[in-house]
């Protein structure tokens, strides 16, 4: 029970020295009337009133800044993702891509009923595509030296190479390298148009889309085929209505923690129709096995799910070999490969390297030269880029090649089975070759720009050495096979062109972005460091003139497009002037009052070492090295913060601080550099680079010693919380119930959890593994339900973290009017009432926030991650033990949100992620779900991915918070006689100076990778590192942003009104 | 920056608790007068970069081999610099700094010229005047305070630079060897003379560890060695394959180079007898740290 006086607030004058401890003071109520007690409680509403609306407007500034920032990442975005112009031109059975005579001649005498441009070779087609099927699965394992032995993925599938050596004329197998970016709906696009992929369709693996390009499904249900499709349901999107609807079976393609539900699927439907009696029902099968991927993704290469999964592949080839007839042919392929940890996504060599292998009884294939009778030992060798399956499947089953093609036909398949049917070669690369030739022209005349002239020469000396070879002379045959090898030559030229061609960017958007950007961030600078007023102050008229700017510029964008000034959408041209607008009006804003405004330069030693943080790193991101080591270089960084916070702590008169601030100093870099052992490298680290966070390098899953992490973190991080509450003697109220039981026991099951997933994992538990399934999906959503559900109620109405207790007065003196004294002062006996946990009523009580997302962040990070996240909740408390006893909470100084951030991108790698799409942790969407399920999933994964910046930019508040001395309306103006000020507003400018400083952090960062990744846009580790980077970088920055504005400068409101109620304000 | 930031209203109304720590009242120490001891602290710096510079090849062939080998002789050279050029501890005037020193301001804060003569009057001293009693006892006392910084730098420094250098992310399960070494020389050019002349005064050590020391050639070598340190370690991640990009290399190059240059910058007028602070007033570290 709190006792709250009827003066409306208890006045009790802190001592000097308890700002850490408790105080004691006797309540004060001189016995007046009623109606004194009446307008002090209408001015303590009026208080609390004026507290919640410059919340509001705070959290609209806020907002304004997201919206900033969204709209420059956007029109970054908009001209740096690579776009490609899609023409609609469908090639046709009728029209040979020729334009001269004997083109057409051809045509006609060549005739439908053996093909179209070129006679066929088969009737019928299975199609089987073994998901990331890497080339190194299918040839004999080779040592690169001495030392190196097989790993488990290697020779578990050699029906391939077998039959490739065994009978040279039935089977080709070949490196089949992959376009990037790796994702299977990216490369069954590549594989179905022969076109190359632009960034712009890059991530929308998870929301397929129809292609409506000129396609070889499109072409052979036009040539009137039966289509069948059985398996990844990611074609069912891609070619919606091709497949004959009875046959074809798809399946969900995502839950990547299933390895044999596709599987058993598609040879559940394959077999049946391979079968004579059904021969008559299909044309051509296209079957996607998902096992090996889903292997990969849950395991890794090495490891025995896999060998089983290549084993069980290899034994359904050999069936399928059995079954097939002579008129249909058989391809086997992988449509990209995967990394050592068996993820996929990025351009390495690992993830697109995948295999490629035709198969079929009528012996077909030739090799034109004896070297190339065996298959490539390794994938680098006599490779064929992916596209060049198009026109090889085209020309054999005798359709017209795709408009769009720029792959050529592969020569294994038409050099005939002794491998010198040069005229053949000829012919279907001259098809190739001209079909590439046409819709060059047609793009460049969609673009309005003429023909490359070096393609042209190249085209007009194929086509004089064509003409001589046709017309039959003495020198015919090095005639053809010349001819041949300059149309082969001009193909690939082409297909350079259009690699470099498609890498264009839309330089004046991303120059809108950056300016926006920058723009937005000197700003923020100015909102942040350049004031010297209450920010809630200028709150109404920022967000009015803000307001007024963004219709402004809206309007005028609008007009923009209207009197057809700018060729811009209506939309965008918009957006941009009305951002453009927002910030004039801000910064009018902003400047009115220049008395208001200082230097916004850093002052100190702290403000310094901030600044030189931020714009060093962001200053090394222009180096692919300082990208790569990103990890490596925070660790320096923070232990330098370390340094410096324990040489200043030495500097402190007052010896406590000392102490406690070196010590925290110490504790602060030991905790980072033990974090620092959790490691996931990314390719471009090794060799100097060993992976922890898995059971070993070629994995994804976590080793059984490390199950024992979320027990240990489970003991020990409730434990190191309440040390930090009892240091101020916070640990009470709700604190004892939070901290000690609710927080463990969440963590115990998080534990349970994670012993039931090994379980499954190693097969040690004597259940079904639905029901390990069900059981720990149940765990999951409860400690879900702990943190957010019963978390949040919580925080919304528990009270501050102090106990009150009072010692009874003599009975002689009841009336007596208590004053308030300072202990040791004390004259005569009076109720005694001893507050503890004073010092730090603020932080704790919303250090509550930062629990809740803990714990649910450390429920979906890996082990290894669980116990990075319980570092960083430490490492963070001892930075605001650091922040307090170095005066840095009251000053506003820069370095404890920018440390946060530090801190913040130093874990986002300690829980097993990097700067690269393949290190995306999808599978942590099954943790709390058994198939995904939107909204949901997505804000898991960002739950995962992003949770060390979230917890990071949740705790910004406290760096202002923490062990901040209560300060109530009637303090402030005993103790000073000025205008009557809320201290409350006081506190929510510095929380929101705090954030706006952490936001200024990651949008230099962002600013800062942004520029890099456009001005190195034509650097050959673009797509490697900047790109990743780029993208990483802005997706921090909204998803902090919103974060900041939705949780950590929400929660100050609760968390200051339920001190206000007790404290009054 | 040449001139401090204009402290917001905020900053200095809200930071009485900071107060720049007692100011420490040891002085500078000056080099000895003799003509000797002044051309060799001239001569020492140079010495040390054309040591760095004649035996890297070799350091970036084997380095643990070499910079072992080359352990003894960076100890006697800078045994014999201390020896030749600095007071030993317990010879210049200290005044007391235990504690709540109030008399700080007693404490000079300009160059002072090069003196050793002790200054009779001043209230306490922290222990014996042995110096200038007879040439043998003056010996004797170097001798000691060279043995004791000897046997600090080896002992304790040592352990403590590789134990930093770990947690500045060196490798701890590898390169032990190089760590190791790279303490040692970065002990033996920072700690020897700030142990000889210092010897174990708990109050200025308290100063070293706020690095609040004015600045004099000592001072300045030991906190040039851990900056030079620092900035070694930036060229390491970069992808240049070079062979002088292994770890300990470029870490005691800068070490090198930062205690040759510490030691000379900070005896120029311009720095000597300064002192670093970390209050809002100034910003001549960062300076270093910015550039």
């Amino acid at each position: 029970m709190v006792p709250t006086p009827p003066t409306g607030g208890l006045s009790s004058n802190s001592p000097s020295t308890g700002s850490r401890g408790s105080i004691q003071s006797s309540p004060l109520a001189p016995s007046t009337k009623a109606k004194q007690s009446a307008i002090q409680e209408a001015k303590s509403r009026q208080l609390e009133q004026e507290f919640k609306t410059k919340h509001l407007g705070i959290l609209g500034v806020l907002t304004w800044v997201l919206l900033l920032h969204v709209a420059g990442i956007y029109f970054f975005t908009k001209g740096f993702l690579l776009t490609r112009m899609v023409l609609d031109n469908k090639s046709s059975c009728d029209l040979l891509p020729f334009e001269d005579a004997s083109g057409r001649a051809v045509a006609s005498s060549m005739g439908s009923k053996k093909g179209c441009w070129h006679d066929k070779s088969f009737d019928k087609a299975v199609v089987i595509i073994i998901d990331a099927l890497r080339y190194d699965f299918t040839v004999p394992f080779v040592p690169r030296d001495e030392s190196e032995a097989a790993h488990l993925f290697h020779d578990n599938i050699p029906v391939l190479y077998e039959t490739a050596v065994n009978n040279p004329a039935n089977a080709i197998l070949l490196p089949f390298i992959a376009d990037p970016p790796t994702t299977t709906l990216q490369r069954l696009k590549g594989l179905t148009t022969g076109t190359l992929p632009t960034f712009i369709d890059a991530g929308s693996n998870f929301a397929g889309t129809a292609i409506d390009e000129d396609n070889l499904v499109a072409q052979l249900h036009s040539a009137g085929k039966t289509l069948v499709h059985l398996g990844d349901d990611t074609w069912q999107s891609l070619f919606p209505g091709y497949f004959d609807a009875n046959l074809s079976h798809p399946y969900d393609s995502f839950n990547v923690w299933d390895l044999h539900t596709v599987d058993n699927g598609v040879n559940e439907h394959l077999f049946p129709l391979l079968r004579p009696e059904n021969k008559t029902k299909w044309d051509v099968i296209f079957g996607h096995y998902l096992g090996v991927d889903h292997a990969g993704h849950r395991y890794g290469p090495n490891h025995a799910a896999m060998a089983a999964k290549l084993q069980e592949m290899d034994g359904v080839i050999r069936e399928i070999i059995a079954s097939l007839d002579d008129d249909t042919l058989l391809v086997v392929m992988g449509d990209h490969g995967m990394d050592i940890k068996g993820d996929h996504g990025g351009e390495s060599d690992d993830e697109v390297e995948a295999a490629l292998w035709m198969y079929s009884k009528r012996g077909v294939f030739g090799r034109t030269s004896k070297e190339t009778l065996l298959p490539p030992k390794h994938a680098r060798e006599r490779f064929v880029p992916q596209i060049d399956l198009v026109p090889t499947l085209s020309l054999l089953l005798g359709l017209p090649i795709p408009f769009n093609n720029l792959g050529s036909p592969i020569e294994e398949a038409f050099a005939g089975s002794s491998g010198n049917d040069w005229s053949n070669l000829l012919a279907v690369n001259r098809l190739s070759a001209a079909q590439i030739k046409r819709y060059q022209h047609a793009y460049a005349t969609a673009r309005g720009a003429g023909d490359d002239e070096e393609s042209f020469a190249l085209w007009t000396a194929a086509d004089e050495e064509w003409k001589t070879a046709s017309k039959g002379f003495t020198s015919k045959a090095t005639a053809v096979r010349s001819s041949y090898e300059l149309y082969r030559k001009y193909q690939r030229h082409t297909l350079e062109i259009c690699r470099g061609l498609w890498a264009r960017f839309d330089v004046s958007s991303m120059i809108e972005g950056v300016v926006l950007l920058l723009c937005g961030i000197s700003l923020l600078v100015l909102y942040a460091r350049g004031m010297k007023i209450d920010r809630t102050e200028l709150t109404p008229q920022l967000l009015s003139f803000v307001g007024a700017g963004t219709g402004l510029g809206a309007v005028a964008g609008a007009g923009l497009v209207l009197f057809g000034i700018t060729d811009m959408t209506a939309i965008d041209s918009s957006a941009l002037l009305a951002a453009f607008g927002s910030m004039v009006g801000g910064l009018f804003a902003l400047l009115k009052k220049p008395a208001n405004l200082t230097l916004p330069l850093p002052n100190g030693m702290w403000g310094w070492l901030a600044v030189f943080f931020t714009v060093s790193q962001s200053v090394g991101f222009a180096s692919n090295s300082y990208t790569i080591w990103e990890d490596e270089i925070l660790l320096f960084f923070l232990t330098t913060f370390g340094v410096c916070a324990g040489i200043s702590s030495m500097r402190q008169k007052s010896t406590a601080d000392r102490v406690l601030g070196v010590y925290h100093s110490i504790l602060f870099v030991i905790l980072g550099r033990v974090a620092s052992f959790s490691r996931l490298c990314r390719e471009e680290q090794m060799p100097f680079c060993r992976s922890t966070y898995y059971a070993s390098s070629t994995s994804s899953i976590s080793a059984p010693w490390q199950l024992a992490i979320p027990f240990l973190v489970m003991v020990f991080l409730p434990s190191v919380v309440r040390s930090f509450y009892i240091g101020s003697k916070s640990y009470e109220g709700a604190a004892t119930l939070w901290i000690g039981v609710a927080f463990r026991l969440g963590l115990l099951i998080t534990s349970l959890f994670w012993v039931l997933e090994g379980a499954d994992d190693g097969e040690w538990l004597p259940l079904r593994k639905e029901t390990l399934k069900s059981i720990r999906v149940f765990l999951a959503q409860l400690v879900l339900a702990i943190a957010f559900g019963a978390g949040t109620g919580a925080f919304f109405y528990s009270k501050p973290c102090i106990s009150v207790s009072v010692s009874k007065p003599p009975p002689e003196d009841p009336n007596a009017p208590p004053v308030p004294f300072i202990v040791g002062q004390q004259q005569q006996p009076r109720t005694t009432v001893t507050i503890l946990g004073f010092g730090n009523v603020y932080g704790t009580r919303f250090f509550f926030l930062v629990v809740n997302f803990a714990l649910a962040i450390i429920m979906m990070q890996k082990p290894m991650g669980q116990g990075a996240i319980a570092l960083l909740i430490w490492q963070i408390l001892s930075l605001l033990e650091i922040l307090d006893t170095n005066a840095l909470t009251l000053t506003n100084s820069p370095i404890g949100p920018i440390v946060l951030g530090l801190l913040g991108s130093f874990y986002y790698f300690k829980t097993g992620h990097q700067a690269v799409l393949s290190s995306i942790q999808w599978e942590t969407v099954f943790i709390p779900m058994s198939t995904v399920k939107y909204p949901w999933a997505p804000l898991l994964v960002i739950l995962n991915t992003f949770g060390a910046q979230i917890l990071a930019a949740i705790a910004v508040p406290l760096t202002v918070l923490w062990k901040r001395p209560l300060q109530t309306h009637d303090r402030v103006s005993q103790s000073s006689n000025t205008k009557l000020v809320n201290p409350a507003t006081r506190l929510l400018s510095d929380v929101v100076q705090a954030a706006s400083t952490h936001m200024l952090y990651l949008a230099t960062i962002n600013l800062a990778t942004t520029m890099w990744a456009g001005h190195l846009r034509r650097h050959l580790m673009l797509y490697r590192i900047f790109s990743p980077r780029f993208m990483m970088g802005a997706a921090v920055l909204g998803v902090v942003d919103v974060i900041l504005m939705l949780v950590a400068v929400a929660g100050v409101r609760w968390s200051t009104i339920s001190v206000g109620e007790i404290f009054g304000w | 920056m040449a001139s401090p930031a204009s402290p917001s209203s905020v900053n200095t109304a809200a930071s009485p608790s900071q107060a720049p720590a007692e100011k420490p009242s040891a002085p500078p120490i000056d080099i000895l007068p003799s003509l000797l001891a002044q051309t060799y602290s001239y001569v020492h710096p140079a010495v040390l970069l054309g040591l760095c510079a004649l035996r890297f090849e070799t350091v970036v062939a084997d380095p643990v081999r070499e910079l072992l080998a080359d352990l003894p002789w960076l100890a006697a050279l800078q045994i014999s610099y201390v020896m030749l050029c600095l007071p030993p501890a317990g010879t210049t005037s200290i005044e007391v700094g235990s504690g709540a020193d109030e008399d700080k301001k007693k404490a000079p804060r300009s160059p002072s010229g090069p003196s050793v003569t002790l200054r009779p009057g001043k209230p306490a001293y922290r222990r014996k005047q042995s110096s200038g009693r007879s040439g043998l006892a003056a010996i004797w006392a170097k001798l000691m305070s060279a043995f004791l910084s000897l046997a600090l730098t080896s002992l304790l420094a040592t352990p403590m630079i590789a134990v930093l250098l770990v947690l500045f992310g060196a490798p701890l399960t590898t390169h032990n060897a190089e760590t190791l070494l790279c303490a040692a020389h970065m002990a033996l050019l920072s700690a020897t003379g700030l142990v000889y002349v210092h010897g174990v005064d708990g109050s200025i050590w308290k100063q070293v560890w706020g690095i609040a020391r004015p600045a004099d050639a000592v001072w300045g070598g030991a906190l040039g060695t851990g900056l030079g340190a620092w900035f070694g370690a930036i060229p390491i991640p970069l992808d240049w394959d070079r062979p002088w990009q292994a770890f300990p290399i470029t870490i005691l190059a800068g070490a090198y180079i930062g205690c040759a240059f510490g030691s000379l910058v900070s005896r120029t007028p311009l720095l000597y007898g300064k002192r670093i602070e970390f209050a809002p007033e100034q910003v001549e570290e960062d300076e270093k740290k910015t550039n």
